[in-house]
């Protein structure tokens, strides 16, 4: 397989044709008539979900650094280059995006029925802006696709969303352009004292992480802005505000896309950049602490505030801060396993964050009502949605054999040599997910079938099991065999925790990965 | 060797003019034509198409005279002869051109038939340039009365609203009160240095520090140009005038006239200062910081859409500032490349507005917006690249713009003023963005008249031209940023070649 992609010269466009494939396929979406806008976009998201399927087999998992690389001029006067790469860590996100939008546009089969040639152009506009986002290798590239994304996603939810869209979109926007535009101005102070040292104005990925330890007093400041924007994006307690709004209000879709990949983001620029660029800040004690005190209150605090959830799709928007907080614990940890670990939930966050989306999209569509308490005994009714909700209940719990379960272990295991009192502390997480989730499962599926209007609902049908199977079979297979996504996450996992060694001179560092980008 | 110009001979100034009178020729002429021919629609529109030949007359006259690459000899005269001018000028011809095609389906619609309009716009439009070109100080005040006067004339235009007449007379007596601090200010810098030519007063200046009086001149002048390009404080004729003018009107007055002002007043700030950086740049700084507040802040409550962008121009003018605070290379050339870019967009803005109101100026509100983009998409598209590009959103060309002015603040080492132009930029969110919801996410109202109201064809077409170029230049800005860096570095040489020549 990989013999015969490297025929083809797989390695030298993948990555731009990835890009620009969904953009190509906005056109005929437009220009369709409206009904079939969503078989265009659903041919176009299936062929690059297989396009990028390949990356799987030429990957080479023995390499820490970045793959795939390709530059092409863009403003070179000013530095600014088109510079796309992958690496073990943007892989799985790359992944993850191209294989969960084929299952969104499935998803929205049904419940968009206006204006349909622009949400589905909007979609593949929304999947170019996010695997933009985790292949630049270029800050102004980077900032770019991290700014055109939200676009989409506004139009999404304002346009698409439930009752109280309008507040729930222009908060998502603010929150995330208010931490975007200060990163941008530390993304242009670092460019200009890194220019002010080697005399030349670069925004590349390599260059900047090369001369960072340079910042000196500037590193906290800068530092600071990315966090802040990486934290909103994440969403960090206490910035997660924008977080339910958000997903209550988006249609089934937007809410699994922001939950699955648009969080994701926030976690990929930690470990992308804002941890890599100043190590010595980020993993200063005042800064762990911060960190760490954050992610355990939003462990704990996302898990008792979806407890006491009415409405389920809020229970399931707050579950995804306590998640969050493993993720955050993990990178901050910064032990090989506990990046791993890290990143094993930011994929499987993805799986069974996204399919219990889908599957109170799916119940929504029949009954119309998000209220826990409006279901009972749902079982009985319908069997199949509810055995494979059962079983996504349990993957998010973090059931030995599923996936939620190998990402939490690796990181508390990875983390209780340093942090012992966070990650006991986190621990009980891990419980809390039972006590808001499986309460809520037996509230909706057992119990007595007591509310006549649940009585006539009707199960899957194929197209919904066909949206729900890939996910089951991902939570399935990454709980009982990880090893070929850990093997193939590792060397890059143990490159970023090379990176941030307290103290490293980066300049003698082993980062040959990184710069074999700019050679070539 | 550049061919030279002796401007002390009648021919040297003329070739150096040639642009400016050309222009003004022509808009004799159109007077002559509409002296005989000003009483039917078809009359206005001849005028208007007239005028629309001269301008690209002078567009020509101006491209020859720049491909000249004239240098003048000898001491600096009353007119540059630089790419800052070529590039400004250009910049306000394509505005002033843009203007006029908006306007001949306006004001027939709006049954105003009165095509001396076109020759008070081709006017105007002669004092735009003078100030872009002007190099003294003299010149520059003869240029923006030139242009104050037809511009009043046309802000009071539509004669049957009190508000355009409220307008015209607001905008008449506040430019009154500008121009007296300008011409003391002026008389003052006269009375310090002994000239008012600009090299000349920056070579007085360039080796001692500036004597009190010199420095009440400049301060004089900062608060007449604060006036004209509507900075906080000095801002408060801009929302009624904005709101009362004709629309095509406000459009070259939000775009064409603040971008010449901001011009001159680049020009002045840096050939008569240059040393003084640290005496004017508190100023500009505090001026800046206020204004993107204030106007921003202020925009947030607005509900009329014409007021909205009124506020909006004046947050814009805070940008501007910015831009000019740093006085270097890179700071001149983001003015430039910014002034570009707001007044593509903001003319695009005005231009959609304009084939919103109908029968009788009116005010557009934002709930009369709602749902506009059900029966007007292309309308509602233009309308939200134009809102996306003045918030800066990237793929726009008001995103080139702001990151051109951000590197250049930060280049100076200036990370606050940085920080407060993104803070407020995240508030500007705040009414950008209502815009965009409102034609896209709010219900349909029962259909208004208005809705079927189409623009003119070539006034689609200009508004078509300007949204697409914000949206291509968003996204290969290389050959603007090239001419506003090169246009930006030949002032700054300039003036310090005028300095060392002394």
């Amino acid at each position: 397989m990989q013999d015969f992609l490297f025929g083809l010269n797989y390695n030298t466009w993948i990555l731009t044709a990835l890009l620009v494939l969904p953009l190509v396929g906005v056109l005929p979406v437009l220009l369709a008539p409206s009904a079939s806008a969503k078989h265009i976009a659903l041919v176009v998201t299936i062929l690059e979900f297989l396009l990028s399927a390949g990356l799987w087999w030429a990957f080479d998992p023995t390499s820490g650094g970045i793959q795939f690389g390709v530059v092409a001029p863009w403003l070179p006067q000013w530095g600014i280059n088109y510079r796309v790469g992958l690496d073990g860590i943007s892989l799985f996100m790359v992944l993850l995006s191209t294989g969960l939008m084929p299952l969104a546009v499935l998803g929205s089969w049904k419940y968009i029925t206006e204006r349909e040639r622009g949400y589905y152009a909007l979609m593949l506009t929304l999947t170019t802006g996010m695997l933009g986002v985790f292949l630049a290798l270029d800050l102004f590239v980077f900032y770019v696709f991290w700014e055109v994304m939200l676009i989409p996603m506004y139009f999404i939810i304002g346009v698409w969303g439930g009752k109280n869209r309008l507040y729930a979109a222009i908060k998502f926007f603010i929150y995330t352009f208010l931490g975007s535009l200060l990163m941008l101005v530390a993304i242009l102070v670092m460019v200009w004292k890194v220019a002010e040292s080697t005399g030349t104005v670069s925004f590349a990925y390599a260059d900047l992480l090369e001369h960072s330890p340079q910042l000196g007093t500037l590193a906290p400041w800068l530092f600071a802005a990315f966090f802040l924007a990486f934290a909103i994006k994440v969403p960090m307690f206490p910035f997660h505000t924008w977080l339910p709004d958000a997903h209550v209000e988006a249609p089934t879709a937007g809410s699994v896309i922001l939950a699955s990949i648009l969080l994701k983001m926030g976690t990929y620029g930690f470990l992308r950049f804002a941890v890599p660029f100043f190590p010595e800040v980020a993993l200063s004690p005042v800064v762990t602490t911060i960190v760490l005190v954050s992610a355990v209150v939003g462990i704990i605090y996302g898990a008792l505030v979806a407890m006491v959830q009415p409405d389920v799709k809020k229970l399931v928007a707050y579950s995804s801060v306590s998640h969050l907080g493993f993720v955050m614990l993990g990178i901050w940890a910064g032990s090989l396993q506990s990046v791993q670990g890290a990143l094993m939930i930011m994929i499987g966050h993805g799986l069974s964050t996204g399919a219990l989306f889908f599957l109170i999209g799916m119940l929504y569509e029949r009954r119309h009502t998000r209220e826990i308490a409006a279901y009972g005994g749902l079982a009985r009714v319908v069997p199949m949605l509810s055995l494979i909700f059962v079983v996504t209940s349990l993957a998010s719990i973090g059931l030995p054999g599923l996936n939620g379960f190998v990402g939490e272990f690796l990181v508390l295991l990875g983390s209780f040599a340093r942090h012992p009192i966070a990650t006991g502390l986190a621990t009980t997480g891990v419980i809390f997910a039972a006590m808001y989730l499986l309460p809520a499962v037996q509230r909706i599926f057992f119990n007595k079938l007591d509310n006549p209007a649940n009585e006539h609902l009707s199960d899957l049908t194929p197209r919904e099991l066909w949206v729900m199977l890939p996910l089951v079979f991902g939570m399935v297979w990454l709980g009982l065999y990880p090893k070929p996504v850990l093997s193939r996450m590792e060397a890059a996992s143990k490159h970023y925790v090379e990176l941030t060694q307290p103290g490293r001179d980066r300049y003698s560092a082993p980062s040959e990965g990184i710069h074999a980008e700019r050679d070539r | 060797m550049n061919p030279v110009l002796d401007l002390t001979s009648p021919l040297g100034i003329t070739i150096s003019l040639t642009p400016e009178i050309v222009l003004s020729i022509c808009a004799m002429l159109v007077l002559l034509v509409v002296s005989w021919r000003h009483k039917t629609p078809a009359d206005s529109r001849l005028a208007g198409w007239l005028s629309v030949v001269s301008l690209i007359v002078t567009g020509g006259a101006l491209a020859w005279l720049s491909l000249q690459q004239f240098e003048s000899e000898g001491l600096p005269f009353m007119v540059a002869l630089d790419g800052f001018r070529y590039l400004s000028s250009a910049l306000v011809l394509v505005l002033a051109l843009a203007s006029t095609l908006l306007s001949i389906g306006y004001l027939e619609r709006e049954g105003i038939t009165a095509p001396e309009y076109y020759v008070l716009l081709l006017l105007g439009t002669v004092g735009l340039m003078f100030m872009t070109a002007s190099q003294d100080l003299i010149v520059f005040f003869l240029a923006l009365e030139t242009m104050s006067m037809a511009v009043y004339v046309l802000a009071g235009y539509d004669r049957r609203s009190p508000a355009s007449s409220e307008a015209g007379l607001k905008y008449f007596l506040i430019g009154a009160f500008a121009s007296g601090f300008l011409l003391y200010g002026i008389a003052l810098l006269y009375g310090s240095t002994g000239s008012t030519n600009l090299a000349l007063i920056g070579a007085q200046f360039a080796d001692r520090p500036i004597p009190g009086m010199g420095l009440i001149g400049m301060g004089l002048l900062l608060i007449g140009f604060g006036f004209k390009v509507a900075a906080v404080p000095f801002h408060m004729w801009t929302p009624d005038v904005y709101e009362g003018a004709p629309t095509p009107v406000t459009g070259f007055m939000a775009t064409g006239v603040k971008a010449a002002a901001f011009v001159a007043f680049a020009r002045v700030l840096l050939s008569c200062f240059p040393q003084a950086a640290p005496q004017w740049r508190p100023v500009i700084w505090v001026l800046a910081v206020v204004t993107m507040i204030l106007g921003n802040l202020v925009a947030l409550n607005q509900t009329s859409l014409k007021r909205l962008l009124a506020y909006s121009s004046v947050a814009h003018a805070g940008y501007l500032l910015v831009a000019l605070w740093p006085g270097s290379p890179l700071g001149t050339a983001a003015l430039l490349l910014y002034l570009v870019a707001y007044g593509v967009t903001t003319f695009a803005a005005f231009g959609i507005l304009s084939a919103l109101g109908t029968g009788g100026e009116r005010d557009i509100t934002l709930a009369e917006i709602s749902g506009l983009a059900q029966s007007r998409p292309w309308l509602s598209f233009g309308l939200a690249v134009c809102m996306l590009s003045l918030l800066g959103f990237p793929g726009t060309l008001g995103f080139i713009g702001k990151w051109y002015i951000l590197s250049a603040v930060i280049a100076e080492k200036n990370a606050p003023l940085a920080v407060v132009l993104v803070l407020t930029t995240v508030v500007s969110a705040g009414y950008y963005l209502p815009v965009i919801m409102a034609m896209y996410m709010r219900p349909a109202r029962a259909p208004l008249v208005y809705y079927s109201v189409k623009l003119a064809p070539a006034a689609a077409a200009t508004v078509a031209i300007a949204i697409i170029a914000t949206l291509v230049f968003g996204f290969w800005p290389t050959e603007l940023l090239n001419a506003a860096g090169a246009s930006a570095a030949s002032l700054l040489n300039g003036a310090a070649s005028a300095v060392a020549g002394r």
